[in-house]
């Protein structure tokens, strides 16, 4: 009691307020456009996920933050200040790449000091902020050490109290995990959500390509393809109701069948099938159906005494073959093709105790609320 | 890809340091190459530019004996580089099965020519060889064979940097196909290697073609290659013939590394870079 | 036999393949060098008489050759000292302010490496020799009937020559160094509020130290060893080691003299070599990196 606190409260104390803004923002190299009229609004304090396959142009959208690429057109502003003009170093931003980026002849605490001596913090100070930061990522005990003598769960600990020490109001983080295993990534994920918890005037723009990791810290997520923007919300909203099949496939597991509306709630597969939707007034030709995997039901849906039954309407039964079997310790992942059209529906489902064999006939079943209906497009 | 990132960001700091750049470059290695052609085209020279045109120095060549320098120095280069490679490559090759502490010994050794004054290797070479049981003195031999110490270390070298940078692992699936350590040698490692191997050819044969310490000390009198030329035509003063002679000189050796370097972009497919 | 016996065997054979090429070296290298030193030693004629060291006395009474040996240690730590300094800035600029054609340039250098030195100090001759291109401009504009630049024949000619010929030798290692550098760490550094002054001395230039050092060293044997240069200068106004062995052999036919000289010569390049690995090694602590 409390050392940490009293840090965190210093901390907080010197981190301007953040925030970013990009407004109509392109960036292109000769005739290739990497970034289209991107607007995106990063409130200060939020943690903001760009999720984006590689070459959707979430690195660029970072980059033109940091100020290491120049926008075509557009502005970005930090803080509700304007610095599309200026250079990187003028910009008090904190950055986290993935390859640590650490100065290799420098011990840990010359790397955290490094961005407070450029920035002539008194000499005096900087022995205690150096110790703050390292204090707050956990990495205090290790200053003497040099990079290359610490892991690289260690080297991004290192990395991030690096960028912290300078009391950024915003923080970059391009793919900062990426270089880690599993287990690490699992906590430097926590580490980095108790530091958001602890920090709340910092604003954040994480660039990922892990969906796990964009829902576990983000705020909101924005999801990019092909240089643009294609969707933003919360981790919540575009996981229920995605906007586009893009969108779902990205953001948690989908399955996404071609469809073509007929009537107010329903649409119909190829050959017929057809299936209750959830209730969104309806449409008009070509459709996607998207229903996530741990939403649907392996056998008849249960009795009546179970609050879903097939005498509810709104329950879709189908039937078909199974034509794939993964264990997954606690789930099986049951692919069952449907007739005629050979579509597949893959169904998570709590571990089976007799799961089905390859090529038996079974019937699974999904509620009309968790059926969404999105443009079309994105299916296999 | 995203562009490179630049230290320098002000526009006009930019183009004040390539301006630097060009200040600095241009008169220290550009001029001198472009001074010496222009003196191997001019009447005279006493003035900022030479005071006319002639191609005379060329026509003087074309009568004298420096046809033959050509030839000479072409030939010590060729025989030169070529035994340089071989030894370089077979001592680079043979030291791998070698332990570290040995292998680091052997390496060494190899280097010690450069460290070693050529003028030096030259004077080695007359109190050596001057005397039986290994009288090379006055032979076109012993310049041959200087040229080929004094140049088998840049062989041994570069060969000795491709090999550290060859991924083990074509060596290891090609023996665990059942291939033996000579076809290994030949049907994977060499092909591999062939890039290095034209690169460090290139290198030693434009060496060869320059080499004038050692030479001055070795060579017999019906064995005189183009640096020794030049160095005797400017020595009595002829200047422009003398640059004509470099002018030979320069154009055969580029001529020679362009020629190697089309070899090594055929090749360069086999090992991506 | 058995299978560890024969698994023995070939690996002695395949340590075995070093020997042709080693033995090449010690009969075409070795062997004449331990000639020269045996012939420094033997005053009186080869092989014949007993070992004296008064060759070396006689030798390092001569004015001559003690102004050999500071000219050449004095040429060789100057020219060290502007190759550095000018190969810094030409390979910083070539890495870091990219500017079409820069790739050519490096082309251009390699090439440049594969020229003989001599070549300077030819051109150098029509640029600043007595009627060259200098003093022929200053004649035309001022109308006196000499030029002021008459330093060609006296060591800062050398030194001109000798700087232009080696820089090439820096910017070498250095652009390969430059090209090492991770984007990632200048990219961190100027996130960080550094400036590029900041950034290049503290992440730049620690980083590119031992190719510095690398490159700083061989120019210096290089210098040391030179010959060609010194040569075509005219050799009546600047005597370096190299050129006073030549002299000695070919001109005087003093071989013990020249024995004794050459031997000095390589004792002092090796001294300098040795120091210089000593200093890579040093620098070099701090670049391994983390795999």
């Amino acid at each position: 009691m409390n050392v940490r606190a009293a840090n965190v409260r210093a901390m907080n104390g010197g981190i301007r307020n953040g925030g970013i803004r990009f407004d109509g923002v392109t960036v292109a190299y000769d005739a290739t456009v990497v970034l289209d009229d991107f607007d995106l609004t990063v409130e200060p304090g939020e943690v903001m996920a760009l999720l984006g396959p590689s070459g959707s142009g979430k690195t660029t959208a970072l980059r033109a933050v940091a100020g290491f690429v120049r926008p075509r057109t557009g502005r970005v502003l930090i803080g509700g200040q304007d610095v599309t003009a200026l250079p990187p170093h003028r910009r008090g931003i904190g950055m986290v790449v993935q390859q640590y980026a650490l100065f290799p002849h420098m011990r840990v605490e010359a790397n955290v000091a490094f961005g407070l001596k450029a920035r002539k913090v008194p000499r005096g100070e900087i022995a205690g902020r150096v110790a703050e930061a390292l204090e707050m990522t956990g990495m205090d005990g290790f200053a003497e050490r040099y990079p290359r003598e610490l892991s690289g769960g260690q080297q991004q600990r290192v990395a991030i109290a690096r960028a912290l020490a300078v009391r950024p109001g915003v923080l970059l983080l391009d793919e900062p995990l990426s270089a880690l295993d599993a287990r690490l990534r699992a906590g430097m994920l926590t580490e980095l959500a108790r530091l958001h918890r602890e920090l709340p005037g910092l604003s954040m723009l994480y660039v990922t390509h892990d969906q796990s990791e964009a829902l576990t810290l983000a705020d909101r997520i924005a999801v990019m393809d092909r240089a643009r923007l294609r969707d933003c919300g919360t981790p919540q909203s575009l996981y229920r109701a995605p906007g586009s099949a893009f969108t779902a496939s990205f953001v948690g597991s989908a399955n996404l069948l071609a469809a073509r509306w007929c009537g107010e709630d329903a649409v119909e597969l190829d050959g017929g099938v057809r299936i209750r939707v959830r209730g969104s007034g309806g449409g008009e030709g070509e459709a996607t159906l998207c229903i996530r995997p741990h939403l649907i039901g392996l056998g008849e849906p249960p009795g009546p005494s179970g609050p879903p039954s097939p005498d509810v309407p709104d329950m879709n039964v189908l039937h078909g073959a199974v034509t794939g079997l993964q264990w997954r310790g606690a789930s099986h992942r049951v692919t069952v093709s449907l007739p005629p059209s050979g579509a597949e529906l893959t169904a998570e489902v709590r571990e089976l105790s007799s799961p089905p064999a390859l090529g038996e006939k079974v019937s699974v079943h999904f509620a009309a609320a968790d059926a969404v209906v999105l443009p079309p497009g994105g299916t296999p | 890809m995203p562009a490179p990132y630049s230290l320098v960001h002000g526009r006009g700091a930019r183009w004040a340091l390539r301006a630097l750049f060009l200040v600095l470059f241009l008169p220290l290695f550009a001029l001198p190459l472009l001074v010496i052609a222009a003196a191997s085209f001019a009447t005279g020279w006493s003035g900022a530019l030479p005071n006319g045109a002639t191609t005379a120095h060329y026509a003087d060549l074309a009568r004298g004996d420096s046809a033959d320098a050509l030839l000479v120095s072409l030939l010590t280069a060729a025989a030169a580089s070529g035994l340089a490679l071989l030894t370089g490559t077979w001592a680079a090759l043979a030291a791998q099965a070698l332990p570290r502490r040995v292998r680091r010994a052997v390496n060494a050794l190899f280097v010690l020519p450069v460290a070693v004054p050529s003028v030096v290797v030259g004077l080695a070479f007359l109190v050596a060889f001057s005397e039986p049981p290994l009288l090379l003195n006055g032979t076109r031999e012993i310049v041959v064979i200087a040229h080929t110490v004094l140049v088998t270390a840049f062989a041994h070298q570069s060969v000795t940097a491709a090999l550290a940078r060859l991924d083990p692992a074509y060596e290891q699936s090609a023996a665990s196909l059942g291939a033996s350590p000579a076809r290994v040698l030949w049907q994977v490692k060499l092909p591999l290697l062939l890039p290095s191997l034209t690169a460090a050819a290139g290198l030693c044969f434009a060496l060869s073609m320059g080499e004038l310490s050692a030479t001055m000390m070795l060579y017999p009198p019906d064995w005189l290659p183009l640096p020794v030329r030049i160095h005797a035509a400017t020595d009595r003063g002829a200047l422009f013939t003398g640059a004509a002679l470099a002018v030979v000189l320069m154009a055969t050796t580029l001529a020679v590394l362009l020629a190697v370097s089309r070899i090594r972009s055929k090749a360069s497919y086999r090992q991506p870079s | 036999m058995t299978l560890r016996a024969r698994a023995g065997r070939t690996g002695m054979m395949r340590a075995g393949m070093i020997l042709p090429p080693v033995l090449l070296l010690a009969l075409l290298f070795l062997y004449p060098l331990a000639l020269v030193v045996r012939d420094s030693l033997s005053p009186d004629g080869a092989g014949g008489g007993a070992l004296s060291t008064r060759a070396y006395s006689d030798v390092f009474g001569e004015a001559s050759f003690r102004d050999a040996l500071l000219n050449t240690i004095g040429i060789a730590a100057g020219a060290t000292a502007g190759t550095l300094v000018l190969g810094f800035v030409l390979a910083f600029v070539v890495a870091f302010v990219p500017f079409p054609g820069s790739r050519a340039l490096s082309r251009f250098i390699d090439v440049f490496l594969a020229f003989p030195s001599f070549l300077i100090t030819l051109a150098l001759l029509f640029v600043y020799g007595t009627v060259g291109m200098a003093n022929g401009l200053w004649t035309d504009v001022t109308g006196a009937s000499s030029g002021p630049f008459d330093f060609l024949h006296t060591p800062w000619g050398v030194l001109l020559a000798e700087v232009t010929y080696f820089t090439p030798f820096v910017m070498r290692p250095l652009l390969a160094a430059f090209a090492q550098t991770e984007t990632a760490q200048l990219e961190a550094a100027a996130s960080l509020g550094a400036r590029p002054g900041r950034i290049v001395r503290q992440v730049v230039l620690p980083e590119a130290l031992p190719a510095l050092a690398a490159g700083g060293g061989l120019v210096l044997v290089l210098c040391l060893n030179e010959f060609g240069i010194v040569l075509f200068t005219g050799a009546k106004g600047v005597t370096t080691l190299p050129t006073l062995v030549y002299g000695k052999a070919i001109l005087d036919g003093d071989y013990t003299g020249a024995c004794v000289v050459a031997v000095v010569n390589v004792a002092l390049s090796a001294a300098l070599y040795g120091l210089y690995r000593m200093l890579l090694t040093r620098t070099g602590a701090h670049r391994a990196r983390p795999v």
